[in-house]
């Protein structure tokens, strides 16, 4: 404990000396959420600012006034809701030589889609793109005839075919196993996109994030180029929740939140291990760039602001309690306070947004001092 | 940032919320029902949800989830909860009974649970115990107490993470005047015992 005490206290000296150089305050009540609502509605997802400034906010809600892509002004004003998907789990705007787009991974419906800023899909890589050997991967299982809780694993691996009679699995040891779809015998898995990111080039990265944390990439058509990361060595991610193009390097890098580790690392754009940026974190998940910084979206509870040499130089909005949740009701958040921080955006000033996985919907904002 | 982490874990106290949420990141957790019973006794439920879960990806990782879920730390030594005996395991889908309110899923994220419990019982020799996740462990452990001795307290949680402490948590000792009561009717009894016997013996040798 007195360890962790002397880290504080070091972490704390040094947030004091950086702040001479980055320093945030915190803006109450910056949202105004859509007219006739309390809050933005049930989140989930990501926030991102365009190059004019405005902010868009994934919400996943029920209220079909609420879910899709919401956009609001520079000032927090609600602008309008985009007729897309509720559940674009991470999405990124990037303006390259075709203009300025969403790159969104549809988590509910396993895609990626490239839009216009007014919400038109103007490409689609859909699941068929995905490689057989991580789309099709499957566990099968078997319900118990006297105790239907209870799911007896029979099976994993990837699924072949798939009739009205059978199952057939191609296991790891190339054998292939027919599984007969007696009752209660069910398969599960598959990909769970969680968000994309575009190199330089146009490729597109896309992270099988609540899946088996595996990375593709897809060409700026939408192409199957190649596939790296997952849970086996050498990078042995776990709920590699997002990941980003860190173009504070030349050449670019590949950030990756692997969230279940608690850690970040780089990789180049091909995939190899470039090294840790941060260990023993509050489950990063979601990040973003301006000039040299980074900022983190820790979601058991923080949000941390990191240099281009690893370097810690700012937390905001740390909750005195672990959290990762989101059943914090507006009742119980605190000014200032994060709940569990999901998505996090820089604006074009280097101001910090911050979305929240919130059943109520929570946008959080810091201003840089200057 | 593991410095706030152990204030907060030193400040975890009770927590009023709402439902808990499973999907995606509320599952990631074990959640460890601690309930304090009387006379000493604890009982521990650590459950795991392999229905959709980026760490825990089927049944077989569930059970090895919880084959060494955290320690007991007694004096020096972390105490893995098999030598407290053999956990018993069961399987439901029951949320809401295995952990804090605050964690139930939205609704708009319904996906499938498939839960595994495994349950400890013993009696504490200690007055106070607590829990110690040792380093590199994969899975945090989400530590909710109740006092099954004051059903109306709110419960109290926290989040532990890998190299992680609990505060210590005081069991419900027997009252010392149980013990006494207890000793004292023994005492009672042998006495009462012993006047009856001597009480024969006399009888009989008058009789004879």
């Amino acid at each position: 404990m007195s360890n962790r005490i002397l880290s504080l206290l070091s972490v704390m000296a040094f947030a004091s000396t950086a702040a001479a150089e980055v320093a945030y305050e915190f803006v109450p009540n910056f949202i105004t959420p859509p007219p006739g609502k309390e809050t933005i509605g049930d989140g989930h997802g990501e926030i991102a600012v365009d190059s004019a400034g405005n902010i868009y906010v994934s919400v996943q809600d029920k209220d079909p006034a609420l879910a899709g892509l919401q956009m609001y002004g520079k000032d927090g004003k609600f602008i309008k809701t985009l007729p897309l998907p509720p559940s674009l789990h991470g999405f990124v705007i990037r303006k390259l030589g075709d203009g300025e787009h969403i790159y969104a991974a549809v988590l509910g419906e396993q895609k990626v889609i490239k839009c216009n800023l007014d919400g038109t899909v103007v490409m689609e890589i859909p699941t068929s793109a995905f490689p057989a050997e991580q789309r099709d991967f499957v566990s099968v299982t078997k319900t118990d005839d006297v105790d239907p809780k209870k799911k007896s694993p029979i099976a994993s691996g990837l699924k072949i075919a798939d009739s009205k009679e059978e199952i057939t699995l191609k296991l790891a040891d190339g054998t292939e196993k027919k599984i007969p779809k007696e009752k209660g015998v069910s398969a599960a898995g598959g990909l769970k996109l969680t968000n994309c990111d575009v190199a330089p080039n146009g490729d597109i990265y896309v992270v099988d994030g609540y899946g088996r944390s595996f990375i593709f990439v897809f060409s700026a058509d939408g192409k199957f180029k190649s596939v790296f990361g997952g849970p086996d060595k050498p990078l042995a991610l776990a709920n590699a929740h997002k990941i980003f193009i860190d173009k504070r390097f030349e050449p670019a890098r590949v950030m990756i939140c692997d969230r279940g580790h608690k850690r970040m690392l780089h990789t180049d754009l091909a995939g190899n291990f470039i090294g840790e940026i941060a260990t023993e974190m509050r489950n990063p998940s979601s990040a973003s760039f301006h000039g040299d910084l980074m900022c983190v979206a820790e979601i058991a509870g923080n949000v941390s602001v990191w240099d281009n040499a690893n370097k810690r130089v700012a937390d905001l909005g740390t909750s005195p309690q672990m959290t990762n949740t989101p059943g914090i009701a507006p009742k119980d958040w605190q000014q200032g306070i994060v709940t569990s921080p999901h998505g996090i955006t820089f604006d074009n000033d280097g101001n910090i947004l911050e979305t929240e996985w919130n059943k109520w919907g929570r946008v959080l904002k810091w201003n840089v001092k200057k | 940032m593991r410095l706030a982490r152990s204030i907060l874990i030193l400040a975890a106290g009770g927590a009023v919320l709402a439902p808990l949420c499973v999907l995606g990141h509320g599952a990631e957790f074990l959640s460890a029902k601690l309930t304090l019973l009387p006379d000493a006794e604890v009982l521990l439920e650590i459950t795991a949800d392999y229905g959709s879960n980026p760490l825990i990806m089927d049944e077989a990782a569930a059970l090895d989830a919880l084959t060494d879920p955290v320690r007991l730390r007694q004096s020096e030594t972390l105490v893995p909860l098999s030598n407290l005996g053999k956990a018993t395991i069961s399987q439901h889908h029951n949320w809401a009974e295995y952990a804090p309110a605050a964690y139930l899923p939205s609704d708009t994220e319904g996906e499938a649970h498939a839960l595994i419990t495994s349950a400890w019982r013993w009696r504490s020799a200690e007055p106070e115990i607590v829990f110690e996740m040792p380093k590199g462990k994969l899975h945090d452990l989400l530590l909710w107490t109740l006092d099954a001795t004051q059903i109306e307290a709110p419960p109290k949680w926290m989040l532990l993470l890998a190299g992680d402490r609990s505060r210590p948590i005081p069991i419900q000792q027997t009252p010392w005047w149980r013990s006494w009561m207890a000793a004292a009717g023994a005492g009672g009894l042998i006495l009462l015992s012993a006047y009856f016997v001597s009480r024969n013996l006399t009888l009989r040798q008058r009789t004879l």
